[in-house]
């Protein structure tokens, strides 16, 4: 008999447990300010019974947070909702172009700053941007002097003066891992010297037209507290310091909190902080997919999110939101073409003739191609454009005369596969990408281009893996794949693209040894050196126009497209800037508010 | 997994001879055919499986390889209803009719080789643990008990992600995994079966195991094997299209559970059809089978009528 | 046999399941590429890697190589997560914990409606209720959790904004301390009621999600056991006597109907336990389904490894405790193969 009862006395006991959880619901959904009557409910709520009235009075009320309207969710908390999880949060550590960029960019602070808008540098804890003409640059060209700020502390309360600046940069140096973006700094600076506690001066290795602003406001130049890591493990060369992977300490408008893998990143505002303080408190989702992220916006739980053309076509036009889609990223979505493969490390089934890809027809047949129009105006939403091997639009030196591949020519294409005695042998490739990003779809509108030319011998496949699964074959070297798909990483400066996409002895001149695939690899080295120590804008222009042209006949690369700016956030943002040269998604968050 | 007493009961047949199996064919569609839901699944099945012979003619392929979705990257997203796209085109132009379609040609190729596969080993090993018993069947269920310890969907993730992402390991995993059930079915029936009068007829008169085997022993055993590859056949589909759901599978193929997490992010701005339709016709597929075995169990195994 | 004798039995029997079960495991990290991987942390020097190489024994046969992988499992040496960038074992808990509070409270779910459904279609026997519930159950099992989530998602969560998506809201998260890592429990500890219905109010999306797979096999059991149990003889006892239908039923019929039904809640479990892979994806659920994911995407092998062992262990022991509590509710029951 008794226990014939169980089941209904369980339900029961559910329905009890349910109704006290609509009440609490209700209580704890109802505005902030009723704590005090929300506890009282809470604690004379013996039975579900008695408060069931309640319940329902002040149910109605319950939604209203969640569904999108003129309140603003979270207030004092600016949400955003990132793409990647940062592998690191250390500057000597970060990848450009990772997601810890982004972080490192907020928390951080370096001598100078890419300012609000354009790529010209502005002071940060220098006060001031050196030049000739203020004689903080010597006449030569190679010695420059950064008067620093004072009163500037970090958020571990220790004072910044020059020798932190001589000691985070020496630190990069010193570490100098393979993952981090140290070169830049090495590759330039031959000597530092701290003058005194305010002043602090650099010698170059030779002069560099684009030392102020690609190597200065690069992330890896961050200033870091030299108390905070010397605490934590101080230097080792080539090892990272696992302190302050995950726990960064600058000077930044924000102070980091925690760091929940796969689920978010959080920070407050630095109390301390020596120019205007951030508005709000901010946490930074991490790894949403994009339907995550676009549902979170239109639902008002996220106040920006990280968007990109693909997708961005789905929040537009919701209530509440506000998108923007002006100006083009200097981020072109390119397709590298592997010259230093090893067959062994291939997938299964790739079949690439001998000398395939070191043929500067077949390179050219690559980027003629390509269904350009399918993936500017159909998958990015004519959100972007094309730019010229390889500086793209923005960036000083562009030259909007020269030869770009713009138009799929299949015709052309044939002729030169042909000419290059590879049209009946043919291929098959598999191209490596990102899964489910716009990257994967530059790759499949690869494929169906080549499928286009109807040669049964010329295959494409798209090898889309994970991200973190492409970071490492993209960080390999050589790489396992003959063809890959990515972005470029963004500089300030034309020269810093052509160090890494073009010069032979460079970043990816060497991971794809160039100098095997270049008809006249010593002409391209010496145009790119010399475009590099130039200081006279009109002669380095030039040569980079002539730079250009030899890059067109010559591609490394097939660029799909510099993809557009695009941002998407809630209408109750204030103040909202971005710029394309800062690392994505191109926010400084302490000068945004919400209201 | 759990010791219930009675376990399914074997089909007892007295006269192996092939004259009565038929009749009793005849007997047991007319009873299926009573039931409405078995209807509507084998109703289901016939139109899936019909989708999936005919694919070529419902959906005429373009692209080198069939199994993969062709794009039609002028028309984006385009609602259901639009010209030349019934059902709409997927965020990359995928034509949602075709993946739906030739999404049924894959899951019959997955569930096909999957089921044949597993069969195959199931009935292979618990024949012969039930057959020859003792040590052999004691280390041989031992084996099939370990494996029946993890559970199905995460021991195929695990496979297959060791594997790598790719279709061809989806159904390495879902081998690997599902084989057990049916050794463990085949071994009780077999068991059962062993003891029955005519075995040992067959026996005295002096027959080869073997020729025991193959003519008393498995023709009398192997009912309730059929049930759980009808069940299966939906099943795999499920755990198949789950993994590539999760990932596992390929970019680009026609697969029902590739399109319903590439159709995801359109869901948000209203565009129900890219992952609607696909993930429709998983459960639909799933339905279909497991209307139609549940049935079956019910006809053939009528003492034990739907215990799970 | 005693019942004594027969979880003697099955206890013995766990270990050589457990082990069995290892050794899979173990199989699988020597499939997938180096096994080192498996130890590897970022940032790790030659020397510690050979170290590694050498406390693991990896250039000796692969059974003694086993016994050093399984000493270290014991010894809570699971290895480096790539993914939660940190020691296995220290994600754990809070991520195990988060699973649980979503697996059980699903269950609840599931076993209030599911018995409660059963009962309904059980007794209504070849009638339209029991069709309908037969439909039900059946799309239950065959019904793609994937599908269904994305579908719950967007009318709850977008459409109607009813329910949240994640575990709780992180500034409720913040005002109380979580000594148990299941918000729910966490919330009454500390007293506050507001955290309580925050906790719930996150969980109703994925728990329905899975609670709708576990109701459908929880209602097929209930509805056979009580269709068995409506054709016993002291059912028509209890007729004849001119007890009224209702009391037959719920008295007597549904009382033991009940025993069978107990042994699909370790069935069920097993499903719970798959599907929240799939629905802490979906729902942002910070748990061990969606670190299996994240795991399976990025091979992150100890990950992977761990997950599959500690869920299979769980699995086998839910099941032996369903499988014993069966044989207590039911003396009937012929213990045994």
């Amino acid at each position: 008999m008794i226990r014939s009862k169980r089941p209904s006395r369980l339900a029961a006991l559910f329905g009890v447990l349910l109704a006290l959880a609509m009440v609490a619901a209700a209580c704890s959904d109802s505005d902030p300010s009723d704590t005090t009557v929300s506890t009282t409910q809470g604690t004379t709520d013996t039975t579900a019974g008695s408060t069931d009235t309640t319940a329902g009075g002040t149910d109605t009320t319950a939604p209203a947070t969640t569904t999108p309207g003129t309140e603003i969710s979270n207030p004092g908390v600016f949400v955003h909702a990132a793409d990647d999880e940062p592998t690191t949060l250390d500057p000597a550590q970060v990848e450009p172009g990772e997601g810890g960029e982004t972080i490192i960019l907020q928390v951080y602070e370096r001598l100078l700053e890419i300012g609000n808008s354009g790529p010209d540098p502005v002071p940060s804890l220098a006060t001031e941007v050196p030049s000739v003409g203020n004689g903080l640059i010597s006449a030569d060209g190679t010695v420059f002097t950064f008067p620093l700020r004072e009163g500037v502390t970090f958020h571990d309360g220790t004072p910044f003066t020059a020798d932190d600046v001589l000691f985070s940069w020496d630190r990069a140096m010193t570490m100098d891992l393979p993952d981090g973006a140290a070169g830049v700094l090495s590759d330039t600076v031959d000597s530092m010297r701290v003058v005194d506690d305010f002043t602090f001066e650099v010698t170059l290795q030779e002069p560099n037209a684009a030392f102020l602003n690609a190597v200065v406001p690069a992330m890896v130049s961050s200033i870091v507290s030299q108390d905070a890591v010397e605490a934590n493990g101080g230097v080792v060369a080539g090892e990272f310091n696992e302190f302050m992977s995950g726990n960064p300490v600058g000077t930044g408008p924000y102070e980091f909190v925690a760091w929940n893998r796969g689920e978010d990143l959080q920070f407050t505002i630095f109390d301390g902080y020596w120019g205007t303080p951030a508005f709000l408190d901010l946490r930074v989702e991490i790894g949403a997919s994009p339907d995550i992220r676009v549902l979170g916006l239109r639902a008002g739980d996220y106040d920006t999110i990280e968007a990109d053309p693909s997708f961005i076509g789905d929040v537009q036009g919701a209530e509440g939101v506000t998108v923007d889609g002006e100006g083009l990223t200097v981020e072109p979505i390119h397709i590298g073409f592997n010259l230093k493969f090893d067959p062994a490390d291939l997938p299964d089934g790739d079949r690439i003739p001998a000398g395939f890809l070191n043929d500067p027809r077949v390179r050219q047949a690559f980027n003629l191609v390509f269904d350009y129009n399918a993936f500017v105006n159909a998958a990015l939403g004519g959100f972007g454009d094309f730019n010229p091997h390889y500086i793209p639009q923005g960036i000083f030196g562009y030259d909007p005369t020269a030869p770009v591949y713009d138009q799929q020519d299949l015709a052309r294409a044939e002729e030169l596969f042909r000419e290059a005695g590879y049209w009946d042998e043919g291929f098959s490739i598999s191209v490596v990408t990102e899964e489910a990003n716009l990257f994967e779809v530059a790759a499949l509108v690869f494929k169906d281009s080549v499928d286009n030319l109807n040669n049964p011998n010329m295959e494409i496949t798209v090898a889309a893996v994970a991200e973190a699964v492409f970071d490492d074959a993209h960080a390999s070297d050589p790489v396992p794949y003959a063809m890959w798909v990515k972005n470029a990483d963004p500089f300030a400066d034309p020269s810093a693209y052509l160090d890494s996409y073009a010069l032979p002895d460079g970043e990816w001149g060497e991971i794809h040894d160039f100098r095997a695939g270049y008809a006249d690899a010593d002409r391209v080295q010496t145009l790119i050196d010399s475009a590099r120590i130039e200081l006279d804008p009109a002669a380095r222009a030039a040569i980079l126009a002539e730079i250009q042209r030899v890059l067109y006949e010559d591609p490394m690369w097939l660029i799909a497209a510099q993809e557009g700016v695009v941002s998407a956030r809630r209408d109750w943002v204030q103040g909202y800037i971005s710029n394309p040269l800062w690392p994505r998604p191109s926010i400084k968050f302490a000068l945004l508010d919400k209201g | 997994m759990v010791d219930v007493p009675a376990g399914p009961a074997p089909a007892r047949i007295t006269d192996s001879a092939w004259r009565v199996r038929t009749r009793r064919g005849g007997e047991l569609l007319m009873s299926l055919l009573k039931n409405p839901t078995t209807v509507a699944g084998l109703v289901f099945i016939v139109l899936l499986l019909g989708m999936a012979i005919f694919a070529p003619l419902i959906a005429e392929p373009n692209t080198p390889d069939a199994y993969q979705m062709p794009r039609d990257w002028g028309a984006l997203a385009v609602p259901p209803g639009s010209p030349g796209h019934i059902l709409g085109t997927t965020n990359v132009g995928g034509d949602v009719l075709y993946g739906v379609v030739w999404g049924a040609r894959t899951s019959l190729r997955l569930s096909v080789i999957v089921v044949s596969l597993t069969v195959l080993i199931g009935v292979t090993v618990g024949s012969i643990a039930g057959f020859r018993g003792g040590k052999v069947d004691e280390i041989l269920m031992r084996i099939v008990d370990v494996f029946l310890s993890i559970p199905e969907l995460i021991f195929a993730l695990a496979i297959a992600a060791v594997l790598g992402p790719s279709f061809r390991n989806i159904i390495l995993a879902l081998a690997v995994v599902f084989w057990v059930k049916y050794a463990r079915i085949m071994r009780a029936q077999i068991i059962h079966v062993k003891e029955n009068e005519y075995v040992d007829a067959a026996r005295v008169i002096g027959d080869s195991p073997l020729r025991i085997y193959l003519k008393d022993i498995l023709p009398n055993s192997i009912t309730p094997v059929v049930v759980q590859a009808t069940l299966d056949m939906g099943n795999i589909v499920l755990v198949g299209a789950t993994l590539s759901f999760i990932g596992l599978s390929e970019a680009g193929i026609a697969e029902w559970g590739v399109l319903v997490s590439e159709g995801q992010s359109g869901i948000s701005a209203g565009r129900w059809w890219s992952s609607t339709f696909p993930g429709m016709m998983v459960f639909l597929w799933a339905l279909g089978f497991n209307l139609f075995g549940d049935g079956l169990r019910d006809v053939l195994d009528p003492k034990t009528e739907s215990t799970r | 046999m005693q019942i004594r004798d027969y979880i003697l039995r099955r206890l013995m029997v766990l270990p050589v399941l457990i082990i069995g079960v290892s050794i899979i495991v173990f199989a699988l990290t020597r499939v997938g590429g180096s096994p080192i991987g498996v130890y590897l942390q970022t940032g790790m020097t030659q020397e510690e890697v050979t170290e590694l190489e050498e406390r693991f024994h990896l250039d000796d046969p692969l059974p003694v190589q086993y016994v050093y992988w399984a000493g270290g499992v014991l010894t809570g040496e699971l290895g480096w997560s790539g993914v939660a960038a940190a020691p296995v074992t220290d994600v754990f808990l809070p991520k195990l914990a988060a699973t649980m509070e979503l697996a059980i409270s699903s269950a609840l779910v599931a076993v209030v409606l599911g018995v409660a459904l059963g009962t309904f279609a059980g007794a209504r026997r070849n009638r339209l209720p029991d069709h309908l519930t037969r439909v039900f159950s059946i799309s239950g099992a065959a019904m793609p959790l994937f599908w269904f989530a994305i579908l719950l998602l967007i009318v709850f969560w977008v459409y109607l904004g009813w329910f949240p998506i994640g575990r709780s809201d992180p500034n409720i998260y913040a005002r109380i301390d979580h000594p148990t890592n299941l918000y729910t429990i966490d919330s009454l500890l500390a007293g506050d009621f507001g955290a309580f219905g925050d906790a719930l109010w996150h969980l109703v999306l994925p728990a329905a999600t899975l609670g709708y797979g576990a109701t459908a096999i929880i209602a097929r059991m209930m509805r056979s056991s009580l269709v068995e149990e409506l054709q016993e003889d002291y059912v028509d006892a209890a007729r004849a006597k001119g007890l009224p239908e209702r009391l037959v039923l719920r008295r007597h019929a549904r009382r033991n109907a009940l025993i069978p039904t107990v042994t699909v809640i370790g069935l069920s479990f097993g499903f719970l336990l798959q599907g929240s892979v799939v629905a802490e994806i979906i729902f942002r659920w910070p748990g061990l389904g969606r670190w299996m994911a994240d795991s399976v995407l990025r091979g992150d092998q100890a990950t992977i490894m761990a997950y599959v062992l500690f869920t299979s262990v769980l699995f086998l022991v839910v099941n032996l405790a369903v499988d014993v509590i069966y044989a207590y509710l039911d003396r009937r029951v012929v213990l045994g193969e």
